[in-house]
């Protein structure tokens, strides 16, 4: 966390009022201490999202600490299994000598680590079993589930159940996430800092310098998908929604993103990508090392439209930045996408190459309804997806823990 | 016979001297005194008796001290005991003046500031000044008398004076804003007033640096006088009636509960809407204005979208877009009328249709979580200027969550205004806005437009 970005910073973008109801919120959790629980503190979603979030808790009063668990590298291996398991994507079978590798680094993990805290919330599977040492009837204990679970393997997730069902609550990003368990289950989707360099303001020198690097005429418009290069994320799709466009419109086509280290295909999917762009000079593909922050920010900033033309989707937090941006989105309608925009008020929702190509067009041909699509994205970002509200939910959940009433005066 | 002689030729005319101006002393005091009496009483002044009061004992005493010292100069002592008896005399003369004009500045800038109302603080003030002054005047004067090196001196007291004035520089704007404010009336103590900024709040004090502010929520401001003087100040001035109860203010976030239940087709989702706690018919109907609250026109309610893009229904999409939730006085109610939409859009349907995998409809449910916010308002003006900054959270849970979830059959405001305030009119025209066809900031300002005719 940037140790100069403090909560008073968040005051002009989300309001006083907003901020004067977080202190509120956290006053009524003084004297309680929380202790997050992941499995490690670099890398990763998880990880970035606490870095910001511990420190903003304890700036609102809040006893807020953070612990990892260790083990060797079996047990992560193990539990990227169960990752890729509870993701629903095919993977390698799962033993149960595996199982017990899974058991045992728990079991060591309940010896070094101090769970003694008010509330303890748990992120991940990783280290989900660390709910046997529940014995204090005084703790509450939460599960944050950040992965996608919606067609989870069932030998995978019938094994976490049983320690999940221990738990006073969880805790998914989806609605479609949500399983059959006898605790309850919040709804609370993942957010984007403001203040990131991701996604803060930036100068139209910065920028300029940024899309000089690249090669990229600030005159022509830009449309951009940022994402890894894989078959999911559908580049070639786009690259063809393009073509149908630049028919009639002159413009620019931007890919930009990353090779993903654990994903074998994915140096297959650029090397495709680039030689379907080959012959064509106002198509960019952007191979960006994976600390390019600013420069995805820049490229956001520049860009006319934002893609994401995805056959399958998370929540997309590439949307969540776009948006951010009041930048036009064009957007399949899967995953998370739909969370984010409405079709029509926020961005527009394709099914298709031929309805992509029919969104971008629109937006290119009506300059100012881009604008109002952009406007009202950024707006329902502000609304719902900065860090401030999954802050502000966080605390609604420890704040409620173990109470079952559908309206609680605090 | 020595000792008679000594008397007679180095006391006597000491003492007959001292004596003499002793006599003089009494004369002249008698009749300047007199004289002054008179003079002054035709003026009637404070300023007048303080003077007297304060100096008719001591001129006396001053002219004791110049006897003594006109005795001294003619006796037959050694010169260089005149001369120090001499300067003991002049040092006591001095202290004693300086004392008695502090006394006396004391009571006349007290007197004089108090007549212009300013804060007791300026007062304070001023008369330490005043009475550094006197006091670094006479020790001036004193150590010329003893033959100090006076350059030294000067140049260190100059050097403080310059330190005083660079350090507190800004002190001095301050001071002449705050004597401005008060002598001006433009603002005082207890009056509601709205600061540039949009700040509100009642004035608690005005110090002769600051003016403290105490917001509608509870908080205190500090201005410094200068910058108060130069913004744009509304003062509400006289405050309208007091409420016989004050409103207080709440907010009210929720939390989505995921109830894990979803539905393909519409005869699961009817079976789901019979069954399911009045939360979650709550949330799928205003979620929309939750999440899109900054738009019009809104989105409609989640049955409605489902229906149109998972399902292809159209015309129940829009029947079920149509159902003017302002109708219903209960949750209850409501579900009964969406049900009955899509039971009579079925019966007319025979295939019916399968929402894609990954489309289902996901039941989910809202948790009010309720809390008391620092803002009370205790008149119509006051509320007005809460509801400018109240969370558009909190404007909700008085609007839409008292009306259908709390069972109020309307929203808290409208209570609020005919039962402690008597404004019956007000309250039917408040009751009356169809809150579902506003934006959240368009509703705020609507009912703040209505306040305001009230006032």
């Amino acid at each position: 966390m940037n140790p100069r970005i403090n909560l008073s910073d968040y005051e002009h973008i989300v309001g006083r009022s907003y901020i004067e109801e977080l202190r509120m919120l956290a006053g009524k959790l003084s004297g309680k201490s929380i202790l997050n629980v992941n499995s490690t503190f670099v890398g990763g979603g998880v990880a970035e999202i606490l870095s910001r979030m511990v420190p903003l808790l304890n700036q609102l009063g809040v006893d807020t600490r953070w612990r990892v668990i260790s083990g060797d590298t079996r047990f992560f291996e193990i539990t990227k299994k169960f990752h890729n398991a509870l993701h629903g994507s095919q993977s390698e079978p799962i033993s149960d000598e595996e199982f017990s590798i899974f058991l045992e680094t728990t079991k060591q993990n309940m010896h070094k680590i101090d769970l003694s805290s008010d509330i303890l919330f748990i992120h991940d599977p990783q280290p989900v079993a660390l709910i046997a040492k529940k014995s204090n009837t005084h703790s509450k204990w939460i599960w944050r589930c950040h992965i996608d679970i919606s067609h989870p393997d069932s030998r995978v997730w019938d094994f976490l159940k049983q320690f999940v069902v221990n738990y006073d609550g969880t805790v998914f990003s989806s609605p479609n996430f949500a399983q059959e368990l006898p605790i309850r289950q919040f709804f609370a989707p993942p957010s984007i800092d403001p203040l990131s360099d991701k996604n803060r303001e930036l100068s139209i020198e910065a920028t300029d310098a940024i899309l000089a690097k690249y090669g990229l005429d600030r005159d022509k418009p830009i449309i951009l998908q940022v994402s890894r290069f894989d078959w999911l994320k559908d580049p070639l799709g786009v690259i063809k929604a393009f073509e149908l466009v630049r028919k009639n419109f002159v413009c620019q086509l931007v890919l930009a993103g990353g090779a993903a280290s654990d994903d074998p295909e994915s140096e297959a999917v650029l090397k495709k990508v680039k030689e379907r762009a080959a012959d064509n000079p106002d198509i960019h593909i952007l191979d960006l090392p994976p600390d390019s922050n600013l420069e995805i920010n820049a490229l956001q900033r520049a860009a006319t439209i934002i893609v994401q033309k995805s056959i399958r989707e998370g929540f997309a937090l590439t949307i969540t930045e776009a948006l951010w941006k009041a930048k036009p989105v064009v957007a399949s309608a899967v995953g998370g996408i739909p969370l984010q925009v409405r079709n029509k008020l926020t961005g527009l929702l394709c099914h298709s190459v031929e309805g992509a190509a029919r969104a971008l067009r629109q937006i290119l041909a009506n300059p100012d309804y881009g604008q109002w699509l952009g406007r009202n994205g950024r707006e329902h970002v502000r609304q719902h997806f900065l860090i401030t509200r999954e802050i502000r939910d966080y605390l609604l959940i420890f704040l409620t823990a173990g109470r079952n009433e559908d309206f609680i005066y605090l | 016979m020595v000792t008679v002689d000594w008397l007679k030729a180095d006391l006597l005319v000491p003492v007959l001297v001292f004596l003499g101006v002793l006599f003089i002393a009494l004369w002249l005091r008698r009749i300047s005194y007199d004289a002054l009496q008179r003079w002054l009483s035709k003026k009637q002044t404070e300023a007048s008796r303080i003077i007297i009061s304060a100096t008719k004992g001591p001129f006396l005493h001053w002219f004791l001290i110049l006897g003594a010292y006109i005795a001294l100069q003619v006796s037959v002592l050694a010169t260089q005991w005149k001369v120090l008896a001499g300067k003991i005399l002049a040092s006591i003369f001095v202290a004693y003046l300086g004392w008695i004009l502090i006394r006396l500045s004391r009571e006349l800038v007290k007197l004089y500031l108090s007549k212009t109302k300013v804060p007791r603080s300026v007062i304070t003030v001023t008369t330490n000044v005043a009475q550094v002054t006197i006091v670094i005047v006479g020790v001036l004067i004193l150590l010329e008398l003893w033959g100090a090196p006076m350059i030294p001196i000067l140049v260190a007291v100059i050097c403080a004076i310059a330190i005083a004035i660079l350090a507190f520089r800004d002190m001095f704007p301050n001071l002449v804003s705050g004597l401005q404010l008060t002598q001006q009336k433009q603002i005082k103590t207890g009056d509601l007033i709205r600061l540039e900024s949009g700040e509100e709040g009642h004035v608690q004090e005005i110090t002769w640096r600051n003016t403290e502010i105490r917001t509608l929520g509870g908080e205190t401001i500090i201005i410094p006088n200068s910058k108060l003087m130069q913004t744009t100040i509304i003062n509400y001035g006289k405050q309208p009636k007091a409420a016989k109860e004050p409103f207080q203010f709440f907010t009210r976030l929720h939390l989505k509960e995921l109830t894990g239940l979803k539905a393909r087709n519409l005869t699961e989702l009817v079976e789901r809407l019979e069954s399911v706690p009045d939360a979650v018919i709550y949330y799928h109907t205003h979620s929309f204005i939750e999440e899109y609250h900054f738009l019009t026109p809104q989105p409609a309610n989640d049955f409605a979208l489902w229906v149109e893009d998972a399902l292809g229904y159209d015309v129940l999409a829009e029947r079920l877009a149509s159902i003017d939730t302002l109708e219903f006085p209960s949750v209850g109610s409501l579900r009964q009328m969406i049900i009955r939409a899509i039971q009579d859009f079925l019966a007319q349907t025979a295939n019916e249709r399968d929402a894609p995998p990954g489309n289902e409809f996901h039941f989910v449910k809202s948790i009010g979580v309720v809390l008391p916010t620092p803002y009370v308002a205790h008149n119509l003006r006051e509320f007005v200027g809460i509801l400018r900054r109240i969370s558009t959270d909190s404007l909700y849970f008085h609007i839409f969550e008292a009306r259908l979830r709390l069972h109020r059959g309307t929203n808290d405001f409208s209570l609020w205004f005919e039962d402690s305030l008597g404004e019956k009119e007000l309250a039917e025209e408040v009751s009356r806005l169809d809150p579902y066809n506003y934006t959240l900031e368009n509703l705020r300002e609507k009912i703040i437009q209505l306040c305001e005719k009230r006032l």
